[in-house]
Protein backbone atom coordinates (compact mmCIF):
# COMPACT_ATOMS: atom_id res chain seq x y z
CA UNK A 1 0.00 0.00 0.00
CA UNK A 2 1.26 3.52 -0.94
CA UNK A 3 0.96 5.80 2.60
CA UNK A 4 1.65 9.32 2.01
CA UNK A 5 1.32 10.48 5.92
CA UNK A 6 2.30 14.16 5.93
CA UNK A 7 0.35 15.40 2.69
CA UNK A 8 -2.84 16.87 2.60
CA UNK A 9 -4.84 13.66 2.16
CA UNK A 10 -8.58 14.00 -0.55
CA UNK A 11 -11.60 12.76 0.88
CA UNK A 12 -14.40 11.09 -0.46
CA UNK A 13 -17.85 12.47 -0.04
CA UNK A 14 -18.36 9.43 2.52
CA UNK A 15 -15.65 10.10 4.97
CA UNK A 16 -18.05 11.65 7.62
CA UNK A 17 -20.16 8.47 7.25
CA UNK A 18 -16.71 6.04 8.11
CA UNK A 19 -15.85 8.56 10.62
CA UNK A 20 -19.63 7.68 12.04
CA UNK A 21 -19.37 4.20 11.80
CA UNK A 22 -16.13 3.96 14.12
CA UNK A 23 -13.69 3.35 10.76
CA UNK A 24 -10.32 2.99 11.04
CA UNK A 25 -8.78 5.19 9.03
CA UNK A 26 -5.28 5.24 7.02
CA UNK A 27 -3.53 7.31 4.30
CA UNK A 28 -4.30 5.39 0.93
CA UNK A 29 -2.83 6.47 -2.62
CA UNK A 30 -2.94 10.10 -1.09
CA UNK A 31 -6.84 9.10 -0.06
CA UNK A 32 -8.24 9.20 3.47
CA UNK A 33 -9.70 5.80 3.39
CA UNK A 34 -11.45 3.25 5.61
CA UNK A 35 -9.38 0.22 6.34
CA UNK A 36 -11.94 -1.55 8.32
CA UNK A 37 -14.67 -1.06 10.90
CA UNK A 38 -13.70 -2.99 13.28
CA UNK A 39 -13.05 -6.56 11.68
CA UNK A 40 -11.58 -7.16 8.54
CA UNK A 41 -12.49 -11.31 8.92
CA UNK A 42 -16.12 -10.24 9.66
CA UNK A 43 -16.63 -8.01 6.76
CA UNK A 44 -14.77 -10.09 4.43
CA UNK A 45 -17.67 -13.04 5.33
CA UNK A 46 -20.37 -10.19 4.70
CA UNK A 47 -19.67 -10.31 1.55
CA UNK A 48 -19.43 -14.08 0.83
CA UNK A 49 -22.81 -14.93 2.73
CA UNK A 50 -24.93 -11.26 2.30
CA UNK A 51 -23.81 -8.33 1.30
CA UNK A 52 -21.37 -5.55 1.42
CA UNK A 53 -20.60 -1.94 0.41
CA UNK A 54 -17.02 -0.43 -0.24
CA UNK A 55 -16.41 2.91 -0.89
CA UNK A 56 -14.04 2.76 -3.77
CA UNK A 57 -14.54 6.58 -4.56
CA UNK A 58 -10.39 6.69 -4.72
CA UNK A 59 -10.28 5.08 -7.57
CA UNK A 60 -9.57 7.46 -10.33
CA UNK A 61 -12.62 7.82 -13.76
CA UNK A 62 -11.63 9.38 -16.78
CA UNK A 63 -14.10 9.91 -19.56
CA UNK A 64 -13.16 9.74 -23.20
CA UNK A 65 -14.87 11.07 -25.84
CA UNK A 66 -14.83 11.70 -29.42
CA UNK A 67 -15.49 9.67 -33.08
CA UNK A 68 -11.86 8.69 -32.91
CA UNK A 69 -12.42 7.46 -29.13
CA UNK A 70 -12.35 3.48 -30.31
CA UNK A 71 -9.64 3.66 -32.46
CA UNK A 72 -7.45 5.09 -30.32
CA UNK A 73 -8.01 3.49 -27.27
CA UNK A 74 -7.43 0.49 -28.86
CA UNK A 75 -4.60 1.20 -29.70
CA UNK A 76 -3.53 2.63 -26.34
CA UNK A 77 -4.86 -0.05 -24.16
CA UNK A 78 -3.93 -4.09 -24.03
CA UNK A 79 -7.41 -4.79 -24.90
CA UNK A 80 -9.64 -4.95 -28.04
CA UNK A 81 -12.07 -1.93 -27.77
CA UNK A 82 -13.14 -1.23 -30.82
CA UNK A 83 -15.69 -4.49 -30.57
CA UNK A 84 -16.18 -3.42 -27.04
CA UNK A 85 -19.99 -3.92 -26.76
CA UNK A 86 -21.86 -0.07 -25.95
CA UNK A 87 -23.76 -0.66 -22.69
CA UNK A 88 -20.66 -3.41 -21.19
CA UNK A 89 -17.66 -3.32 -19.35
CA UNK A 90 -14.43 -5.13 -20.46
CA UNK A 91 -11.18 -5.27 -18.15
CA UNK A 92 -8.18 -4.75 -19.80
CA UNK A 93 -5.15 -2.87 -19.09
CA UNK A 94 -2.15 -0.92 -19.94
CA UNK A 95 0.77 -1.56 -21.41
CA UNK A 96 4.70 -0.29 -22.03
CA UNK A 97 5.97 -0.75 -25.22
CA UNK A 98 8.04 -3.91 -24.20
CA UNK A 99 4.52 -5.73 -23.18
CA UNK A 100 5.15 -4.74 -19.05
CA UNK A 101 1.80 -4.17 -17.43
CA UNK A 102 1.93 -0.53 -16.65
CA UNK A 103 -1.80 -0.63 -15.09
CA UNK A 104 -5.32 -2.74 -15.36
CA UNK A 105 -8.44 -1.23 -15.56
CA UNK A 106 -12.47 -1.56 -16.99
CA UNK A 107 -13.91 0.03 -19.64
CA UNK A 108 -17.18 1.04 -20.15
CA UNK A 109 -18.65 1.75 -23.30
CA UNK A 110 -21.60 4.38 -22.80
CA UNK A 111 -21.58 5.33 -26.39
CA UNK A 112 -20.84 4.83 -30.14
CA UNK A 113 -18.04 7.69 -29.21
CA UNK A 114 -18.01 7.48 -25.47
CA UNK A 115 -15.98 5.33 -22.82
CA UNK A 116 -15.81 5.67 -19.43
CA UNK A 117 -13.07 4.39 -17.49
CA UNK A 118 -11.97 3.47 -13.88
CA UNK A 119 -7.66 3.05 -12.98
CA UNK A 120 -6.43 2.23 -10.09
CA UNK A 121 -6.22 5.55 -7.43
CA UNK A 122 -2.07 5.01 -6.86
CA UNK A 123 -1.57 5.02 -10.67
CA UNK A 124 -3.93 8.06 -11.54
CA UNK A 125 -1.58 10.70 -12.49
CA UNK A 126 0.51 8.17 -14.74
CA UNK A 127 -1.94 6.54 -16.36
CA UNK A 128 -3.55 9.80 -17.18
CA UNK A 129 -0.50 10.78 -18.42
CA UNK A 130 0.36 8.02 -20.66
CA UNK A 131 -3.29 7.82 -21.67
CA UNK A 132 -2.96 11.63 -22.81
CA UNK A 133 0.02 10.87 -24.82
CA UNK A 134 -1.38 8.01 -26.56
CA UNK A 135 -4.69 9.55 -27.79
CA UNK A 136 -4.72 12.84 -29.90
CA UNK A 137 -8.09 13.36 -31.40
CA UNK A 138 -10.51 12.25 -28.62
CA UNK A 139 -11.40 14.66 -25.79
CA UNK A 140 -10.01 13.18 -22.28
CA UNK A 141 -11.78 14.42 -18.97
CA UNK A 142 -10.20 13.69 -15.10
CA UNK A 143 -13.11 13.56 -13.06
CA UNK A 144 -12.04 11.69 -10.15
CA UNK A 145 -12.63 14.98 -7.80
CA UNK A 146 -15.90 16.07 -8.37
CA UNK A 147 -16.98 15.13 -5.42
CA UNK A 148 -19.04 11.70 -6.66
CA UNK A 149 -17.14 8.35 -6.00
CA UNK A 150 -18.22 4.84 -6.53
CA UNK A 151 -20.19 2.52 -4.04
CA UNK A 152 -19.32 -1.52 -4.92
CA UNK A 153 -22.28 -3.35 -3.69
CA UNK A 154 -20.96 -6.79 -3.77
CA UNK A 155 -22.22 -10.44 -2.38
CA UNK A 156 -24.93 -12.94 -3.25
CA UNK A 157 -27.17 -10.91 -1.61
CA UNK A 158 -26.59 -7.65 -3.84
CA UNK A 159 -29.35 -8.21 -6.63
CA UNK A 160 -32.07 -8.07 -4.20
CA UNK A 161 -30.42 -5.22 -2.34
CA UNK A 162 -30.19 -3.47 -5.76
CA UNK A 163 -33.54 -3.70 -6.82
CA UNK A 164 -34.92 -2.73 -3.06
CA UNK A 165 -32.91 0.34 -3.36
CA UNK A 166 -34.07 1.18 -7.01
CA UNK A 167 -37.52 0.53 -6.29
CA UNK A 168 -37.25 -1.67 -9.70
CA UNK A 169 -38.19 -4.97 -8.90
CA UNK A 170 -37.83 -6.15 -12.44
CA UNK A 171 -33.96 -4.89 -12.40
CA UNK A 172 -31.72 -7.78 -13.87
CA UNK A 173 -28.35 -6.52 -15.79
CA UNK A 174 -26.37 -9.27 -17.18
CA UNK A 175 -22.71 -9.84 -16.01
CA UNK A 176 -20.63 -7.09 -17.34
CA UNK A 177 -23.58 -4.85 -18.14
CA UNK A 178 -24.15 -1.60 -17.87
CA UNK A 179 -27.11 0.28 -16.55
CA UNK A 180 -29.21 3.46 -15.34
CA UNK A 181 -32.09 2.69 -13.83
CA UNK A 182 -34.27 5.26 -12.13
CA UNK A 183 -34.32 5.52 -8.36
CA UNK A 184 -35.47 7.61 -5.34
CA UNK A 185 -31.94 9.54 -6.08
CA UNK A 186 -32.19 10.39 -9.39
CA UNK A 187 -30.78 7.88 -12.03
CA UNK A 188 -28.08 5.84 -11.24
CA UNK A 189 -25.43 4.74 -13.67
CA UNK A 190 -24.03 0.96 -12.37
CA UNK A 191 -22.26 -1.92 -13.77
CA UNK A 192 -22.47 -5.35 -12.81
CA UNK A 193 -18.16 -5.58 -11.84
CA UNK A 194 -16.46 -5.72 -8.93
CA UNK A 195 -13.36 -7.23 -7.44
CA UNK A 196 -14.62 -9.92 -5.17
CA UNK A 197 -15.79 -12.96 -7.19
CA UNK A 198 -19.50 -12.67 -6.04
CA UNK A 199 -22.47 -11.30 -7.73
CA UNK A 200 -22.02 -7.11 -7.27
CA UNK A 201 -22.44 -3.33 -8.71
CA UNK A 202 -20.15 -0.84 -9.01
CA UNK A 203 -22.50 2.28 -8.44
CA UNK A 204 -21.48 5.32 -9.91
CA UNK A 205 -22.51 8.01 -7.84
CA UNK A 206 -23.04 11.70 -7.82
CA UNK A 207 -21.84 13.88 -5.07
CA UNK A 208 -25.69 14.27 -4.52
CA UNK A 209 -26.28 10.68 -4.40
CA UNK A 210 -22.95 9.48 -2.36
CA UNK A 211 -24.70 9.81 1.25
CA UNK A 212 -28.29 9.24 0.78
CA UNK A 213 -27.68 5.52 -1.81
CA UNK A 214 -24.78 5.10 0.96
CA UNK A 215 -27.39 5.46 3.80
CA UNK A 216 -29.90 3.39 1.87
CA UNK A 217 -27.80 0.51 1.56
CA UNK A 218 -26.80 0.59 5.05
CA UNK A 219 -30.41 0.38 6.15
CA UNK A 220 -31.04 -2.67 3.81
CA UNK A 221 -28.69 -4.53 5.89
CA UNK A 222 -26.07 -4.08 3.61
CA UNK A 223 -22.35 -4.30 5.74
CA UNK A 224 -20.11 -1.49 5.20
CA UNK A 225 -16.55 -3.26 4.55
CA UNK A 226 -13.17 -1.73 4.05
CA UNK A 227 -10.71 -1.59 2.28
CA UNK A 228 -8.60 -4.51 3.92
CA UNK A 229 -11.85 -6.61 3.67
CA UNK A 230 -11.05 -6.11 -0.20
CA UNK A 231 -7.78 -7.32 -0.39
CA UNK A 232 -8.95 -10.52 1.52
CA UNK A 233 -11.78 -10.92 -1.28
CA UNK A 234 -9.80 -9.92 -4.12
CA UNK A 235 -6.91 -12.63 -3.28
CA UNK A 236 -9.05 -15.18 -2.69
CA UNK A 237 -11.24 -14.79 -5.80
CA UNK A 238 -7.43 -14.59 -7.33
CA UNK A 239 -8.03 -11.25 -9.36
CA UNK A 240 -4.81 -9.42 -9.81
CA UNK A 241 -3.76 -6.22 -7.93
CA UNK A 242 -1.07 -3.61 -9.15
CA UNK A 243 1.78 -3.56 -7.29
CA UNK A 244 1.54 -7.42 -6.34
CA UNK A 245 0.45 -9.77 -9.10
CA UNK A 246 1.16 -7.20 -11.96
CA UNK A 247 3.44 -4.37 -12.35
CA UNK A 248 6.09 -3.43 -14.97
CA UNK A 249 8.26 -6.30 -14.84
CA UNK A 250 5.27 -8.50 -15.58
CA UNK A 251 3.68 -9.42 -19.11
CA UNK A 252 -0.73 -10.08 -18.83
CA UNK A 253 1.25 -13.77 -19.97
CA UNK A 254 3.43 -14.52 -17.12
CA UNK A 255 -0.19 -13.06 -14.57
CA UNK A 256 -2.50 -15.52 -16.83
CA UNK A 257 -4.70 -12.72 -18.03
CA UNK A 258 -4.57 -13.09 -21.69
CA UNK A 259 -8.03 -12.91 -21.96
CA UNK A 260 -7.83 -9.32 -21.26
CA UNK A 261 -5.68 -8.59 -24.02
CA UNK A 262 -8.08 -9.79 -26.48
CA UNK A 263 -6.67 -10.00 -30.36
CA UNK A 264 -3.28 -9.50 -29.12
CA UNK A 265 -1.71 -12.06 -32.00
CA UNK A 266 -3.33 -9.55 -34.58
CA UNK A 267 -4.06 -5.73 -33.52
CA UNK A 268 -1.66 -3.18 -33.38
CA UNK A 269 -1.53 -2.06 -30.08
CA UNK A 270 1.25 -0.95 -27.60
CA UNK A 271 3.20 -3.48 -25.66
CA UNK A 272 1.51 -5.79 -28.41
CA UNK A 273 4.67 -6.22 -30.93
CA UNK A 274 6.85 -6.98 -27.85
CA UNK A 275 4.29 -9.37 -26.30
CA UNK A 276 4.24 -11.42 -29.91
CA UNK A 277 8.27 -11.43 -30.00
CA UNK A 278 8.52 -12.87 -26.12
CA UNK A 279 5.97 -15.54 -26.26
CA UNK A 280 5.92 -18.21 -23.57
CA UNK A 281 6.71 -17.16 -20.25
CA UNK A 282 9.14 -18.79 -17.68
CA UNK A 283 7.28 -18.28 -14.58
CA UNK A 284 3.73 -19.29 -13.65
CA UNK A 285 1.73 -17.24 -11.42
CA UNK A 286 0.15 -19.94 -8.52
CA UNK A 287 -1.78 -20.44 -5.41
CA UNK A 288 -0.65 -21.25 -2.17
CA UNK A 289 -2.28 -21.99 1.18
CA UNK A 290 -0.25 -22.27 4.66
CA UNK A 291 -1.10 -23.32 8.20
CA UNK A 292 -0.88 -21.04 10.55
CA UNK A 293 1.56 -18.25 9.42
CA UNK A 294 0.50 -16.00 5.93
CA UNK A 295 3.40 -16.36 3.33
CA UNK A 296 3.38 -12.71 2.84
CA UNK A 297 4.68 -10.48 -0.19
CA UNK A 298 8.60 -10.68 -0.93
CA UNK A 299 8.89 -13.75 0.82
CA UNK A 300 11.26 -16.20 -1.24
CA UNK A 301 9.70 -18.99 -2.22
CA UNK A 302 11.59 -22.14 -2.15
CA UNK A 303 11.56 -26.22 -3.29
CA UNK A 304 14.02 -28.55 -2.71
CA UNK A 305 16.23 -26.05 -1.19
CA UNK A 306 16.39 -23.46 -3.95
CA UNK A 307 14.86 -20.08 -4.45
CA UNK A 308 12.24 -20.81 -6.93
CA UNK A 309 10.21 -18.10 -6.91
CA UNK A 310 8.38 -15.17 -4.84
CA UNK A 311 5.26 -14.19 -3.04
CA UNK A 312 2.83 -11.77 -4.27
CA UNK A 313 0.41 -11.16 -1.64
CA UNK A 314 -0.69 -13.20 1.06
CA UNK A 315 -3.62 -12.41 3.63
CA UNK A 316 -5.48 -14.94 5.75
CA UNK A 317 -8.63 -16.29 4.33
CA UNK A 318 -12.04 -15.43 6.04
CA UNK A 319 -13.61 -18.36 3.45
CA UNK A 320 -11.19 -20.73 4.19
CA UNK A 321 -9.85 -19.91 7.65
CA UNK A 322 -6.65 -20.32 6.77
CA UNK A 323 -3.82 -18.33 4.93
CA UNK A 324 -3.72 -17.99 1.22
CA UNK A 325 -1.24 -16.78 -1.23
CA UNK A 326 -0.27 -15.90 -4.50
CA UNK A 327 3.59 -16.44 -6.11
CA UNK A 328 5.27 -16.63 -9.42
CA UNK A 329 7.04 -19.85 -9.15
CA UNK A 330 9.65 -20.59 -12.36
CA UNK A 331 7.49 -23.06 -14.36
CA UNK A 332 7.77 -26.99 -14.18
CA UNK A 333 9.30 -26.76 -10.71
CA UNK A 334 7.52 -29.48 -8.77
CA UNK A 335 6.56 -29.33 -4.82
CA UNK A 336 7.25 -29.67 -1.87
CA UNK A 337 7.06 -25.74 -1.59
CA UNK A 338 8.17 -23.76 1.46
CA UNK A 339 8.47 -19.86 1.75
CA UNK A 340 11.06 -18.27 3.78
CA UNK A 341 9.75 -15.90 6.75
CA UNK A 342 12.16 -13.36 8.38
CA UNK A 343 14.83 -16.35 8.61
CA UNK A 344 12.28 -19.40 9.46
CA UNK A 345 10.71 -21.64 6.51
CA UNK A 346 7.24 -22.74 7.07
CA UNK A 347 5.55 -25.14 4.45
CA UNK A 348 2.99 -23.86 1.67
CA UNK A 349 0.81 -26.44 -0.22
CA UNK A 350 0.68 -25.37 -4.18
CA UNK A 351 -3.40 -25.10 -4.83
CA UNK A 352 -5.49 -24.34 -7.79
CA UNK A 353 -6.00 -20.87 -8.26
CA UNK A 354 -8.94 -18.93 -7.62
CA UNK A 355 -8.72 -20.30 -3.76
CA UNK A 356 -12.75 -19.32 -3.94
CA UNK A 357 -14.86 -20.57 -6.87
CA UNK A 358 -16.17 -16.99 -8.62
CA UNK A 359 -20.07 -16.43 -8.53
CA UNK A 360 -20.26 -13.00 -10.19
CA UNK A 361 -22.04 -14.65 -13.23
CA UNK A 362 -24.18 -16.61 -10.90
CA UNK B 1 -4.76 4.60 31.74
CA UNK B 2 -2.62 1.11 31.30
CA UNK B 3 -2.07 -0.94 34.32
CA UNK B 4 0.63 1.19 36.61
CA UNK B 5 2.09 -1.96 38.40
CA UNK B 6 3.88 -2.61 35.56
CA UNK B 7 6.63 -1.10 33.15
CA UNK B 8 6.60 -0.29 29.59
CA UNK B 9 9.30 -0.61 26.39
CA UNK B 10 8.47 1.64 23.73
CA UNK B 11 7.70 -1.03 21.54
CA UNK B 12 4.65 -1.92 23.38
CA UNK B 13 5.60 -4.83 25.55
CA UNK B 14 5.25 -5.03 29.53
CA UNK B 15 6.95 -6.22 32.20
CA UNK B 16 6.13 -6.85 35.85
CA UNK B 17 8.22 -7.96 38.29
CA UNK B 18 7.76 -10.06 40.98
CA UNK B 19 10.64 -11.66 43.52
CA UNK B 20 12.73 -12.20 40.59
CA UNK B 21 10.76 -12.70 38.43
CA UNK B 22 9.36 -10.94 35.56
CA UNK B 23 6.09 -11.48 33.59
CA UNK B 24 6.70 -10.09 29.83
CA UNK B 25 3.50 -9.44 27.26
CA UNK B 26 2.60 -6.88 24.97
CA UNK B 27 -0.13 -4.40 25.48
CA UNK B 28 -4.05 -3.43 24.14
CA UNK B 29 -2.80 -0.89 21.65
CA UNK B 30 -0.19 -3.08 20.09
CA UNK B 31 -3.14 -5.51 19.91
CA UNK B 32 -5.37 -2.93 18.33
CA UNK B 33 -3.01 -1.83 15.75
CA UNK B 34 -2.17 -4.93 14.95
CA UNK B 35 -5.78 -6.14 14.35
CA UNK B 36 -7.18 -9.89 14.33
CA UNK B 37 -4.62 -11.96 15.39
CA UNK B 38 -3.91 -15.41 13.45
CA UNK B 39 0.01 -16.21 14.71
CA UNK B 40 1.90 -16.41 17.84
CA UNK B 41 5.92 -17.44 18.17
CA UNK B 42 7.00 -18.36 20.95
CA UNK B 43 10.53 -19.23 22.26
CA UNK B 44 11.26 -21.90 24.49
CA UNK B 45 12.23 -22.04 28.29
CA UNK B 46 15.68 -22.05 29.15
CA UNK B 47 16.52 -19.29 26.06
CA UNK B 48 18.39 -16.26 27.13
CA UNK B 49 16.61 -12.64 26.02
CA UNK B 50 17.98 -9.17 26.27
CA UNK B 51 16.06 -6.21 26.13
CA UNK B 52 15.33 -4.49 22.64
CA UNK B 53 16.06 -8.40 21.28
CA UNK B 54 13.03 -10.01 19.65
CA UNK B 55 12.13 -13.22 20.96
CA UNK B 56 8.73 -13.86 19.30
CA UNK B 57 6.56 -12.87 16.67
CA UNK B 58 2.88 -12.09 16.39
CA UNK B 59 1.03 -11.91 13.13
CA UNK B 60 -2.29 -10.64 12.11
CA UNK B 61 -4.41 -10.32 9.15
CA UNK B 62 -2.61 -7.40 8.42
CA UNK B 63 0.92 -7.53 9.68
CA UNK B 64 3.65 -9.85 10.96
CA UNK B 65 5.52 -7.91 14.39
CA UNK B 66 8.23 -8.70 16.47
CA UNK B 67 8.16 -8.87 19.95
CA UNK B 68 10.92 -7.57 22.12
CA UNK B 69 12.18 -8.24 25.13
CA UNK B 70 12.29 -5.17 27.51
CA UNK B 71 14.46 -7.42 30.13
CA UNK B 72 17.66 -8.72 30.39
CA UNK B 73 17.91 -13.09 31.74
CA UNK B 74 16.35 -16.40 31.17
CA UNK B 75 13.53 -18.03 30.62
CA UNK B 76 11.61 -19.93 33.18
CA UNK B 77 7.93 -20.53 31.48
CA UNK B 78 5.89 -19.60 28.45
CA UNK B 79 2.09 -19.21 28.19
CA UNK B 80 2.28 -22.72 26.08
CA UNK B 81 -1.07 -22.69 25.84
CA UNK B 82 -1.17 -19.26 24.04
CA UNK B 83 -0.88 -20.11 20.40
CA UNK B 84 -3.67 -22.06 20.08
CA UNK B 85 -5.91 -19.75 22.43
CA UNK B 86 -5.65 -16.02 20.81
CA UNK B 87 -8.30 -15.23 21.90
CA UNK B 88 -6.56 -14.73 25.54
CA UNK B 89 -4.15 -12.33 23.92
CA UNK B 90 -6.59 -10.29 21.53
CA UNK B 91 -9.04 -9.59 24.60
CA UNK B 92 -6.55 -9.98 27.26
CA UNK B 93 -3.35 -8.97 27.12
CA UNK B 94 -2.28 -7.70 30.48
CA UNK B 95 -3.46 -10.92 32.18
CA UNK B 96 -4.26 -14.15 30.48
CA UNK B 97 -2.30 -12.95 27.30
CA UNK B 98 1.07 -13.12 29.41
CA UNK B 99 4.06 -14.55 26.89
CA UNK B 100 6.94 -15.54 28.95
CA UNK B 101 8.45 -15.51 32.31
CA UNK B 102 11.59 -14.64 33.14
CA UNK B 103 14.22 -14.89 35.59
CA UNK B 104 16.16 -11.69 36.34
CA UNK B 105 19.18 -10.79 38.10
CA UNK B 106 17.68 -7.95 40.20
CA UNK B 107 15.22 -5.69 41.19
CA UNK B 108 16.73 -2.97 39.33
CA UNK B 109 15.77 -5.24 35.64
CA UNK B 110 13.23 -2.51 35.19
CA UNK B 111 15.42 0.21 35.37
CA UNK B 112 14.95 2.88 32.73
CA UNK B 113 11.49 1.22 31.44
CA UNK B 114 8.91 3.96 31.37
CA UNK B 115 6.02 3.82 33.75
CA UNK B 116 1.99 3.62 32.70
CA UNK B 117 2.42 7.59 32.69
CA UNK B 118 5.13 7.78 30.35
CA UNK B 119 3.89 5.00 28.21
CA UNK B 120 0.80 7.06 27.67
CA UNK B 121 2.46 9.76 25.79
CA UNK B 122 4.12 6.98 23.76
CA UNK B 123 0.54 5.93 22.94
CA UNK B 124 -0.82 9.43 22.82
CA UNK B 125 1.74 9.92 20.25
CA UNK B 126 1.34 7.09 17.60
CA UNK B 127 -2.48 7.10 18.12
Amino acid sequence: MANAPTETLLRTPLYEAHQALGAKLVPFAGWEMPLDYGSILNESRAVRTGAGVFDVSHMARFWFRGASTAAELDHALGGCMTDQPIGKARYTMILQEDGGILDDLITYRTGEDAYFMVVNAANRVRDRDALVARIHQTSFEDITEDGGGILALQGPEALRILRELTGDAELAPGFLDLAWPDSPYGELFIARTGYTGEHGYEIFVTAEQAVPVWNRLLELGVAPVGLGARDVLRLEAALPLYGHEIHEEITPFDAGLRFAIKGWKTREFIGGEALRAKGDTERELVGFTAEKRVPREGYPVLAGGEEVGVVCSGVYSATLDKPIATAYVRKGVEGPFSVSARGKEFAVERVDLPFVPHRSRD
Amino acid sequence: MRPSDRSYLDSHEWALLDGDVVTVGITDFAIEQLGELVYLDLPSTGDSVSRGDSFGEVESVKAVSDINSPIDGEIVEINADLADNLENLQNDPFAAGWLIKVKVAGADALDGLKDAGAYEEIVAAES
